[in-house]
């Protein structure tokens, strides 16, 4: 019984690599295997290089003999990271399941619901925490002499932290979940739980780079400090570097620890997976309603459905608070920024190009879109009935992306302009390139969601989080705006920047029409036979 | 009201509606019934527009659903078996948005929407959002919603299934007052008591297949609408 629940949990969250949603069939195992390989690669290499690089930093620890200075520190990064990633997840795969109910109501033991959503929850985790983990295992290993001990304990460290990251989300997750209980407006405070969370890794990850330099410049003192007062983190880092009795202390705590937040968890989660949302019941009051043109309600509905969901905000809106945070510390420290840039690589021209690939790749971390037809779920027989064409619903989609994305973007871009003050046609193409590139991630979002719906899911973080064209839509966005950034190295002998932007807002105007044009034939006509 | 020609469905080789061919004239009734997987659900979706059919035509009130299905769908409301229906919206929220796309005027909308609201004692929980309304409720705000544009023809699926005997009774109220009025109604059931006494017409449908339709007299004669059913069924 265990290993179908097992199965069927792994099922949904793999399903999208197996499973052709559009035409409703198994893949081959050809197309099965490029697509893990597709994802992989793209993983390792963006992942993978970020924190290999951020892990070589710290390379001179080991030189001093602080290897386990480098595990602990990579390992804190590893944990926050995975957590982060997973709470609400947790959340959502715990206790807000569709088939929670009926999965309660077959003679399956709690513990056995349990165990498979805590599987899916630990997937994710351990994925989340091993982007940062395994790039500074490589680092390290391929430092270091080879020793046998130096790599089982490296694989008891990503072992120990998937665990510590599962309990911290758990915990999370259930204290989220009690929170939601209890309040009204659930949604919004969730949100803002969140990003306080957000809010304070952003910090440490901006502040990263000068804990290295001072962990580097004081090794011993920092090493001293931390055996004295944070023990724990000392043998904590120690299981990396291979100190086996380290592992075994660390694995029995958190062994413990594991082993408490399931039993709270259970304890709790027929209460809270069936509690009821009427307890603070808003009174309905008459009053005539503002008169909307149908395209408007439609786009009204799809923001709705943005606004309702701390998930949706979260994973696919947060280059909102991003692209508004950029453009403040773009007019706070614009001298700074243009002096790195122009460190970094020594013209001027490079300035605006620089700002702008910055603007749009922040911008690209927004993909409303992407996951919105898969959304529509069992309710797509409510848009495919009502006397609106399917490319209306489409282009409702499109709008809703544009409404939360545009204006943040414009700020964002206005304020790099103000940064770097540019000739009046740089600082015009600093503004139109990225909403034009914001323009074709939102289109580029529903294409790829069009050809890869999914709307079969029983938990909203699967279209969400989990699907390809999610998947495709963030990373595509980031390397558009990267290659974009780094083509413009062999033309800036012949090309002014503004130039260049101009000739790069053209090409990517090309592909909006031609997306708009998919989208208003062929997309309109996957739409109505979804 | 309603004229389908010829109608056939396929999902790949296997024919879900075959052939079939029906009309329905203003001021009736007309109830649709067969076994589970007999193709009833595959007609009503493709009256409304929700799926493309292989052959055949479809006319609402003389408007073809499939040149014209912005046209026929402005005329029609529909009920699906299972009432999916916007969760992140509170019930008022999902009552003006079909509102708005069916192009429902201000003062019309609110006196409907109290009205419908009234009869199905759901107005005190139109400020909650869906995801907290009960099977029954839903139900509810998907037959109000239906109701609100005035529509010439409402296709209902399984309208029954969820609601109390009181919503039952008064939604059979509101069926006939539409007829009476001019309009028409197309549903599916499986409650053959039903359908004998709110239908005025009625077809059998077997395998994807038209077997018996018309005037309630012309189908079962002096026997039960059961009887016949059952009849027909092991033939």
């Amino acid at each position: 019984m265990l290993k179908q629940l097992l199965k069927k949990q792994l099922l949904e969250m793999f399903q999208n690599f197996f499973v052709d949603r559009k035409k409703n069939k198994g893949r081959s195992k050809f197309s099965s295997i490029m697509m893990i390989v597709g994802y992989a690669v793209l993983i390792v290499g963006i992942f993978g290089g970020m924190f290999s690089f951020f892990a070589r930093s710290l390379l001179p620890l080991v030189d001093k003999g602080y290897d386990w200075m480098l595990f602990a520190f990579m390992g804190l990064i590893a944990v926050a990271l995975g957590a982060f990633g997973s709470i609400f997840n947790t959340y959502s795969g715990l206790y807000l399941a569709k088939d929670n109910d009926l999965l309660l109501s077959m003679p399956i033991p709690i513990g056995y619901i349990m165990a498979s959503r805590l599987l899916g929850v630990y997937i994710m985790g351990t994925f989340y925490s091993s982007l940062v983990i395994i790039p500074a295992i490589v680092v390290y290993l391929s430092y270091v002499p080879f020793r046998v001990t130096a790599v089982i304990g490296s694989v008891l460290f990503v072992i120990i932290i998937s665990l510590i990251v599962m309990v911290i989300s758990c915990s999370l997750g259930w204290v989220v979940a009690k929170i939601n209980s209890k309040l009204k407006n659930k949604s919004i405070i969730t949100v803002i739980v969140s990003l306080a969370f957000l809010v304070i890794y952003y910090v440490f990850y901006f502040k990263a780079n000068e804990v290295v330099r001072k962990i580097l410049a004081n090794a011993d003192a920092y090493g001293t400090k931390i055996k004295g007062s944070a023990y724990p983190i000392y043998i904590f880092g120690k299981v990396g570097t291979g100190d086996l009795l380290s592992a075994v202390i660390v694995l029995a705590v958190v062994g413990l620890l594991c082993a408490l937040t399931y039993y709270i968890i259970a304890h709790s989660f027929i209460k809270i997976a069936t509690a009821s949302q009427n307890a603070s019941k808003k009174k309905y009051v008459e009053k005539a309603s503002k008169i909307k043109s149908p395209d408007s309600a439609l786009c009204g509905k799809e923001l709705r459905r943005f606004f309702s969901s701390p998930n949706y905000m979260l994973n696919c809106g947060l280059g909102v608070l991003i692209l508004i945070a950029a453009g403040v510390f773009a007019l706070i420290k614009g001298d700074m920024i243009t002096e790195f840039i122009l460190s970094v690589f020594g013209s001027e021209k490079y300035l605006c190009v620089a700002m702008t690939a910055m603007v749009c790749l922040i911008a690209s971390m927004n993909y409303v879109s992407a996951p919105s037809v898969s959304l529509e779920g069992k309710t797509v027989w409510l848009a495919q009935s009502l006397p609106v064409s399917s490319w209306q619903i489409i282009k409702a989609k499109r709008n809703a992306h544009l409404v939360v994305t545009a204006a943040p973007t414009a700020f964002c871009a206005v304020c790099a302009v103000i940064a770097v003050k540019p000739s009046i046609t740089a600082a015009i193409m600093m503004i139109v390139t990225p909403l034009v590139f914001v323009l074709f991630f939102d289109m580029f979002g529903l294409y790829l969601n069009l050809r890869h719906p999914n709307l079969t899911w029983t938990n909203e973080i699967t279209p969400i989080k989990q699907s390809l064209s999610v998947f495709v839509a963030l990373f595509g966005g980031w390397i558009y705006s990267i290659v974009f950034f780094i083509l413009f190295y062999p033309l800036k002998e012949r090309l002014v920047g503004e130039l260049y932007l101009v000739l790069i807002s053209a090409f990517t105007g090309l592909l909006c029409l031609a997306l708009d044009s998919w989208l208003k034939k062929k997309g309109a006509k996957i739409f109505e036979e979804l | 009201m309603l004229k389908i020609e010829h109608l056939t469905k396929k999902y790949g080789d296997f024919k879900a509606v075959d052939d079939l061919s029906l009309s329905i004239a203003p001021g009736e009734i007309y109830g649709f019934i067969g076994h589970n997987g007999a193709g009833k659900t595959t007609t009503l979706k493709s009256v409304v527009g929700i799926l493309q059919f292989d052959e055949g035509e479809i006319f609402i009130d003389g408007t073809s659903v499939k040149s014209d299905p912005l046209k026929s769908k402005k005329e029609i409301a529909y009920i699906p078996d299972n009432p999916d229906i916007y969760e992140f919206m509170t019930g008022i929220k999902y009552l003006n948005f079909i509102a708005d796309i069916f192009g429902v005027d201000s003062v019309k909308r609110l006196e409907r929407i109290r009205e419908y609201a009234g009869l199905f004692e759901l107005t005190a929980d139109l400020a909650q959002p869906i995801s907290t309304y009960s099977h029954g409720m839903k139900q509810k705000l998907a037959i109000i919603s239906a109701w609100l544009h005035d529509p010439k023809l409402i296709i209902m699926d399984e309208p029954f299934v969820g609601l109390d005997p009181k919503a039952a009774h008064i939604l059979k109220g509101m069926m006939r007052e539409v007829c009476d009025k001019g309009g028409a109604i197309f549903f599916s059931t499986h409650v053959l008591e039903v359908a004998e006494k709110l239908c005025d017409k009625i077809a059998i449908i077997k395998d994807g297949k038209l077997i018996r339709s018309g005037t309630m007299e012309d189908v079962k004669g002096d026997d039960s609408l059961e009887e016949v059913f059952l009849e027909l069924e092991e033939e």
